[in-house]
Parts: C-alpha cells; structure tokens; sequence
C-alpha cells in the first residue's frame, strides 16, 4: 500500500480506529503499571497510568504464594490439551463421513450435530452434573473435559476444510487397497492442516478462558484451573483489595496467552480467519 | 515388671507411630484480604505440620466466605468432604440442618471435658454460632463484629472533637452531616459509609436493626426472620435518610473496596467495617484513625461474625482425629494471639488475652481493645435455613433503597415475604409439623 | 492465506461417491461418528432429556436434594416447577435483563467490530499492531477481564471516575447503582468480544473483491454507499455468523456477573444462565433450575432452527 495513494476518509477512519485501539488497551496498561507499583491500597495515585514509583516485583512475589500458580497452569494445561486430544479424533472421524461418504439420514445428523453449537455447556450445568456423578468423573480433570470431547464447531469445519481437498489422492490410495482410518490419517489430515491448527486455536483459546463449567465441575482446590483460581484469588471477604497484587495475578493467568498471541499474531490471525468461514 | 511392660508398650507405640504414614488432611479456608493473610495462613499450618510430625495438613484457599460455603457443600455432596474448614459462623446451622458436620461432643468427652468447661474458654457471645441444642458443632477460630472507623483529621475538618465518636444515633446522624465536605457539586468528602454489598449488606443491617431494640432473626430456630418489623424498617430508614435526606452517604451500593479506599485516600468521614479488616486499615491509613462502638439507638449491640472450625461428616476416623488435633490447635491461646495480632480479628479464646504478648500488643493498640470491649454487647449472628437465599432477599431491599428505588416500609415487606417463601419448605418440615 | 484457505475458496465440485464403496458406507459412516454420537449424546441430547424430567419432579426438604443424581431422585411429578418459575419475580427479571444485556451487547458490539474491520482492512505494520490491540481482550478470561474492570469501575478511585473527573464528572457508582450496572457489564462484554468479531469481518472484508469497489470508485460511489451496497450485502453470512456467536455469548457467558456482582444490586445484573446458577448451587432448588434450563434450552433450540440451515447455506455458497 502506498501513503499517496489511501484517501483522506480512510486516513480518518485509521485514526480513529487507532484511537479505539489505544481505549481498548487501557485495561492492560493499567494491570501492567499497578502490578509494578509498591504502594498499598490507599495511595492516591492508584489509577494514575502514568507510572509513578517506587516499583518493585514484590505483588509478583504476594501473588504467586497466595495462589496455587503451578497448579493451576498444570491443570490449565491437562485440560485443554486433553480436550484438544480428544477433539482432534472425533472432528476429524466424523468431518471425513459427512464430506465424503452418502447415507441415509446424513443431513438429518448433521443438523442434530451442529445443535451442540447452541446448547452449549454452560447451558446444561444442571443436568451435566448429575450426569457427571453418576459417571463418577465429578470432581476430576476428565469431568471437566467430558463435555467437549465432541465439538459440533469442530466437525462443521474438518468437514469444510475435507471438502475443499482434492479427490485425486484418496482415490489412488483406495485402489492401492488403504483402510479408510490410514487413509485420513495418512493422506487427509497432513493435507487438512490448516483446519486442524485453526481449529486447535479456537479451542485452546475457549477452554483455556472457561470459567462456570470448571467452576461447577470440581470442588476439590486441586483440581482447579488458572479461571477459577483467580476469581477466589480476587475475591476477599471483608476489607478490601490490594490491587496490586490482583493486577499480578491478573498477569499470570492471561500472560500466556497474550505472548503466544503476539509471538504468532500473523498465524493467529490467518486461523481465525481461516475458521471464520464466512 | 510393670516399668518393663509400659516401656515396651511405649517402644511399640513408637515403632508404630514412625512406620504408620503421617495422616493427610486438608482445610479450607477464607481470608478478609488477598495475599498477606493468605501468606501467613500457610506459615501457620507450615508450623503445624512441623510441631505434628504424625500429621500433614493442606491448607486450601477458597476465596470469600460465601465461595468457601458453595465449595464445602460441593464437596461434601461429591463425598470428598474436607477435614476441617473455616466456615462463616452463621452458616453453621444450616449444615446441622443439612445432617452434614459433626456433632463435637464426643471429642470433647474424649479430652475429658463437658461441653459446658469447653464453652467456657471461649467468649459466651459466640455460643450462638457455635453450638444448636446444646451440642457444639464448630469452634470459634476468627471472630469479629461490625466496627465504627473514623478519620482523626476529617474530624478535626469538620469541627468535630475526634476523642468523642458518635454514641447515639443522633449524634452519629449530626457528625455524619457535618463531616461532608463539597466542592460546587462534587463530594469531595462523605460522612459514612459501608459496603453494602451481599454478605456484609444483611450483617451491617442486621446490627442497626439489633441496636434499635430489636431481635433480626430467631435464635433459637432456623426457619424465622424479623424483616418487615419495625426495628428492622427503622434501621433501613436510618440508612435511607443518611443517603437522600442528608447526602452524607453515596447513593448506590458500594464495595468493600470502594469503601476502604475512600477512607485511605482521606475521602471519607467514618465507615462501618469488621473488626477483621483491622490490620488491613493500619496497614494502608497513612492518617491517623481511631476505632469506636457501634452508635446505639435504644441498646449497644452488634451481632458477631467471622468464622469457626467445622468438621464435615464423612472423614475416616483417623482424619477426624487429625482434624481435632489441628482445631485445638488453631484456637489454643497462644496460636489465636498470633492469628488476632496479625488480622485484627478478636481471638475467641479468653485466655489468649492473659499471654505477655497480647497484652502488650493490646496496650499499643486502643483500636483492637475497642473491638473487644464491645464483646460484651455482641450478639448471635444471623443464622437460619438457607441462609445465603433468606439474607439475599433482605440484601436486595436494603439495595433498592440505597439506590432510592423503594421505600423502607415496601422494601422490608417484600424481603419478609421473599425470605418466608425461602423458609417455607423447613418450617413446614418443623415448626408446623404437629404430632396427629 | 493458508494453503488451505486457498482450497476453500475454490469453487467445489459435486463428486458422487463410487457405486463400488457404496453399500458399505452408511456403516463406514456411522462408525466414525460413533466417537462423537456418544459423547453429544451423554452431554447434549441426554442432559436435554434430564432437564425435562427434572423440570417437571417436585422436590420436598430433605429429598434428594442431598445427593447427587439429584434429578431423577423420589418426588411427586407435576407443573409445579414451571407454576413457580412464572410466579418468581427474579425469573422474570432475569428474562428482562437477558433481553437488555443480549440487545446491549450484540448490536453495539457488531456494529463497532465492523466499524474496526473495515478500518483497519487494509494489511501493513500498522493495522497489524493495531489489529493486535484490539484483539488482546479475546485473549484472556472474562474472569480476568471481571478483575481488571472491578479497578477500572470503583468509584471516584477507579480509573474511569479519575479520568472523568479531570472533566468533571466524577462520583459514578458504575457496578452500584441498579440502574447503571447491567450497562457496566454489558461494557466489559463488549470490550471483550469486539477483536474476536472483528477477525471474523477481516475474513469476510477479504472476500469482497477490490475491484468491485474500485469499479464502483469510480463511477463516483463514495464511501458510505460503497459500503452499504457492496461490502454490507456481500458480508450478509459472516454478518449471520457473528450475530449467532454473538447470541451464544449473550447468553452462555455471565463469569463477569459472578466475580463483579453476583446478580446484584437488587437483582439488576442476574441473567437467565446466571438465575439457574444460583437455583442450582445456592439454593439446591434443582426443579427451579431444570425449569428455568428447559426455557432457555427451548429459546436456544428456536434460534437454532432459524439460523443453522442458513448459516449453512452461507457457508455452502462462500465455499
């Protein structure tokens, strides 16, 4: 794009596109200084962005023992990737039957997939713990995951992206006498790539950002994730907040996903865009 | 012989005692600040651990009172109920409702004591919370009750003499007045404030209520409130006045948060807070502030709050042995000294004010003995069967009026009529179930 | 662009499957599926069944409330739930602020994604940084975000109060006052979920092809009917999409009303999801929650009806 060639309307809506950009980031910016600063509760600067000391790491260091950290991460980890895991197999097994294959009553069942995409979990609490209960996995890891072992998102997409790939070299593995399973795992899923990582992103993204599900689904403190362990981390009972040290806290639990993000913004991105659709 | 046979006794016990696992137990609980609190509640069970070789206690953080509640049924409901927790003292009757803690008298027969000698270490103002027909279910571990904060220098501002607080509705009323300060249109400084938030919202009212001659709840039974009483409607219409009337208090329902910051930014006249969030205010007012009654209307009263030690039924014997160990602990004199120097929370156990420690740290902190003289005045703290769902519904009157959207009268006759609708399903089990 | 976006964007071709493989291929079919049929029908199609039967179960004191497999414990069986669920005043306030936190986040929130997508259409380093900023938000937890707002909004301290009272404008209770709360965390809402709906408009602002609007430059269209004729009707299924994204999170995420408010004050931010919540898990009223579940499970499954097939058929045609 050349500078001469952007006419001045555009300009304006640039600048005042850049203007909301600086307005929405005023949350981080204030959660980056007042992790920083020192000073208790009671300073009356406390709001102020512009930074004013004494700066130190010590709401780092409050934070970090008052909460469970590693644990949390770990648990974060175990579940999005469980989840992830387990997704993979099922989007892609199912995708590949609605792209390829003809049978009766396929989009009668397609239809009845692509209902999860409404009734979504946090909908259904009620009844998914009971029936988490009654499968013994209340309280556990794999509880929290159950729910989202099929994604109605995620099949819609394989099958999108299934549909787009050529023929050609299913077919030559066909006559070559190939199972269908070596077929999409050796042919279709390196060719479908691009689909498996946007949809990956799209899934870590939510299940790492989850909230009232792990909330409801376990009890015990060692099975919470990084969401519900800061919201008991930020919630004090009867006198008030050291802000600092939940702007640090704060930081912990997005840190990592806003560095993966900005490391791959061009390929995170491209995902969404990719998983977009139109 | 003998002396051979008991040193045996003794070798084998030990043997025993080092070959058998140390016994795993864990304890939620809740604290009134992040961090620091949190901190010093893992040095404190770090300590145990250390004294209680036998023993190995995780302690869990659970956030506020109200979340440490919901994950404590939780648990219990899952089967995976956890050794001890510190739970809010009034909702400990709805768990003996529920059948789902231990009745403590056995333990306490164990040690070779009745439950009336082992009261009586403890200030008779928590007997209320702590015991339902004469068993003991919790012991009183943190405990607080509302307190009146006041800035020294908003007072000296206003004109007003900061060696005598407010006593009397009245003069609380004319210094919370005065004690405003605008500047064309902006408050820059308020008279009073307190959250009003759920949870302290019903405690606080509760206490007006309760100084204005009347009862608030049942004491004696789960399934009564006294809403839409002219004791209660009068404590509202107090708070009504000091908002719109006076415009000494901000409209709305502020936080916690909102509030302790007002004071420590030197916004702010006087405010109503626990005696919990003592070490949070010296440590963040960098003016000088002092502590006082609650102002009175007919009596001095202030109900209790804070939280005692609860042992959730379905613990193995050998955990609920460990969790007893632990709970002795935690309120033996010398251990509730420390966590009560350390919060503010007044330590439950009267012996702990006999300690050198305590006694001088009391002699350099009037504010704290504040907090403990008005012990004698204190009350039960509100308590009935669902107990979240029956206070919320006084919360959200209260909150409607703050906000200037209903009146006194109309607000507490619809928080009676939403609590009674809550009670119905126990009282029909109890109170109006007659023998035939 | 990706391989594969490349692959998707190429006109598809309607290949029958060979007559050879056919006849095994319902069976073929139904074992892939299995893996998911099982898990949406222990966790969508099973807890839609549950909460029908709970719903209409009356539960007394000390019933099964106590244990776990609540739900299909003893009790008598009737309307009662649903008499109940009409007659609470809470409900019905739930039902209204739902409806104003639904039109108070997704209207705003598409039309201000739009405006940024369309802004920052253009690729260089600086849409691309710009791009990032707004799309941070999307990245971390409400939770978070609940946290970093419960700063942003403390009155007179906070930062809103102390930047608006350089104009004078200070002293907002913006979570304590009824009147304005639900439009507080409708704000958080909309901070948060406006990048995640932009990348989507970026995706279809991509397939608006340049030269129709270079075309249309010419022939003297300015920017607004430019925008309004061509890029606006070609945007229509990825308009549809968000709107149903946007719907979804206007009635599934409510992580900022637990942390910031808990439904307070006086019920002013409880929502339909939040209502069942509190019913199931404070006042262990499961029939209440079943109730009020079936409703919001009957409203979403008429959504579904409306938009699926079309959703569809936009994507049928894009691709």
């Amino acid at each position: 794009m050349k500078a001469d060639r952007v006419p001045k309307a555009d300009r304006v809506w640039l600048a005042l596109a850049g203007l909301g950009a600086l307005l929405w980031v005023i949350p981080f910016a204030w959660m980056a200084v007042a992790s920083v600063r020192e000073a208790g509760a009671g300073a009356p600067d406390l709001a102020a962005l512009w930074p004013s000391g004494p700066f130190g790491w010590r709401n780092f260091a409050d934070a970090w023992s008052a909460g469970s950290f590693p644990l949390w991460y770990l648990n974060t980890l175990l579940v999005c990737g469980g989840i992830l895991l387990i997704q993979c197999i099922t989007v892609s097994l199912a995708g590949y039957a609605f792209a390829r294959l003809r049978f009766r009553g396929a989009t009668v069942l397609f239809y009845l997939f692509l209902l999860q995409l409404m009734l979504a979990p946090p909908i259904l609490i009620v009844p998914n713990m009971a029936t988490l209960i009654s499968l013994h996995l209340y309280d556990t890891l794999p509880g929290i995951m159950a729910p989202y072992c099929a994604s109605a998102f995620g099949v819609f997409l394989m099958r999108q992206t299934f549909r787009s790939l050529p023929r050609d070299y299913e077919e030559a593995a066909v006559v070559d006498g190939a199972s269908r399973l070596r077929i999409i795992w050796h042919v279709l899923l390196p060719l479908a790539r691009p689909g498996l990582i946007a949809f990956a992103i799209v899934s870590v993204t939510s299940h790492w950002n989850e909230f009232l599900w792990p909330l409801m689904a376990t009890s015990s403190p060692s099975n919470q994730v990084l969401t519900v362990g800061l919201a008991s981390f930020t919630s004090g009972a009867e006198a008030g907040s050291e802000w600092g040290v939940i702007a640090a806290g704060t930081f912990f639990v997005a840190a990592p996903l806003l560095v993966v993000f900005v490391l791959f913004q061009r390929r995170f991105v491209e995902s969404f865009t990719y998983s977009g659709i139109k | 012989m003998r002396l051979h046979l008991s040193a045996t006794l003794a070798a084998l016990l030990l043997a025993g005692g080092a070959a058998r696992a140390a016994t795993d137990i864990d304890m939620y609980f809740p604290v009134p600040v992040q961090g620091k609190l949190a901190v010093e509640m893992q040095k404190v069970i770090g300590d145990f651990n250390k004294s209680h070789p036998d023993i190995n206690v995780t302690a869990v953080y659970t956030g506020s009172y109200d979340d440490t509640n919901l994950k404590t049924h939780a648990a219990i409901k899952a089967g995976k109920p956890p050794a001890v927790v510190i739970m809010s003292a009034n909702f400990v009757r709805e768990y003996v409702i529920d059948n789902e803690i231990e009745n403590l008298d056995p333990l306490i027969a164990k040690d070779g004591q009745t439950v009336d000698q082992f009261e009586s270490e403890f200030w008779p103002a928590l007997k209320l919370n702590s015991t339902e027909g004469g068993h003991v279910y919790g012991v009183p571990f943190q405990n607080s009750t509302p307190l009146l904060y006041y800035s020294v220098d908003a007072f000296k501002d206003a004109g007003l003499d900061p060696n005598k607080p407010p006593v009397t509705w009245q003069d609380f009323v004319t210094d919370a007045k005065k004690l405003v300060k605008r500047d064309d249109g902006n408050t820059t400084r308020w008279g009073f404030m307190m959250p009003g938030t759920y949870d302290y919202c019903g405690w606080i009212t509760s206490a007006l209520a309760m100084s204005n001659g009347g009862d608030f709840y049942n004491t004696g039974y789960g399934g009564e409130v006294y809403y839409n009483t002219p004791t209660t409607i009068g404590a509202v219409k107090l708070l009504d006045n000091l908002v719109h009337k006076d415009k000494a208090m901000p409209e709305g329902v502020t936080d916690a948060n909102a509030v302790t910051t007002a004071f420590f930014q030197g916004r702010l006249g006087m405010m109503v807070l626990s005696t919990g969030a003592l070490s949070f205010v010296r440590d963040n007012m960098k003016t000088p502030y002092r502590t006082a009654f609650l102002p009175r209307a007919l009596v001095n009263a202030a109900p209790i709050g804070g939280a005692s030690l609860i042992l959730p039924k379905g613990n193995s014997p050998e955990r609920e042995a460990a969790a007893w160990t632990l709970m002795k602990w935690l309120v033996s004199p010398e251990v509730a000294g420390r966590w009560s120097r350390f919060t503010g929370y007044f330590a439950p156990r009267i012996a702990a004010y006999d300690l050198p420690d305590m006694k001088s740290f009391m002699a350099a902190h009037p504010n704290a003995k504040v907090a403990l003289d008005q012990l004698q005045y204190a009350r039960g703290w509100f308590s009935t069967y669902n107990v979240v769902g029956v206070r919320k519904a006084l919360e959200d009157g209260v909150q409607a009026v703050l906000a200037g959207k209903a009146t006194p009268e109309a607000a507490m006759a619809k928080a009676q009529q939403e609590a009674d609708a809550l009670l119905r399903p126990y009282v029909e089990q109890t109170a109006l179930k007659v023998p035939e | 662009m990706t391989a594969g976006t490349r692959a998707l964007n190429r006109p598809m071709t309607l290949s029958l499957p060979r007559p050879r493989i056919a006849s095994s291929q319902a069976l073929t079919a139904f074992a892939l599926l299995a893996p998911s049929g099982v898990f949406l029908a222990l966790f969508t199609y099973w807890p839609v069944v549950q909460v029908l039967v709970g719903s209409l179960r009356i539960q007394g004191f000390g019933g099964a409330g106590t244990s776990g497999a609540g739900i299909w414990g003893a009790g008598t069986w009737g309307w009662g739930n649903y008499a109940r669920l009409f007659a609470d005043a809470h409900f019905r306030t739930a039902v209204v602020n739902t409806a104003i936190y639904a039109a108070g986040t997704i209207l705003p929130g598409i039309a201000l994604s739009l405006l940024f997508a369309v802004a920052l259409r253009e690729t260089n380093w600086l849409t691309g940084v710009l791009r990032t900023l707004v799309a941070l938000p999307m990245l971390i937890p409400l939770v978070a975000a609940a946290a970093l707002f419960a700063f942003i909004f403390l009155p007179e301290a906070g930062l809103l109060d102390h930047y608006l009272g350089r104009f004078g404008l200070a002293e907002t209770n913006w979570l304590g006052d009824p009147s304005l709360a639900l439009g507080s965390i409708i704000a958080i809402s909309i901070w948060k979920n406006c990048g995640y709906y932009m990348l989507f408009f970026l995706a279809g602002l991509a397939g608006v092809p340049q030269d129709l609007l270079d075309a249309a430059r010419i022939d003297g269209a300015n920017a607004l009917q430019r925008f309004f004729r061509i890029t606006l009707p070609l945007l229509g299924p990825t308009l549809l999409f968000v709107g149903v994204i946007a719907t979804l999170n206007a009635v599934t995420q409510i992580d900022h009303v637990i942390v910031l408010t808990d439904g307070g004050p006086s019920d002013a931010t409880s929502m339909m999801l939040f209502y069942i919540y509190q019913q199931a898990h404070q006042n262990f009223d499961l029939g209440l929650a079943s109730a009020a579940t079936v409703v919001s499970v009957a409203f979403l499954f008429a959504l579904s009806a409306a938009s699926i097939r079309r959703l569809e058929r936009g994507i049928h045609y894009e691709s």
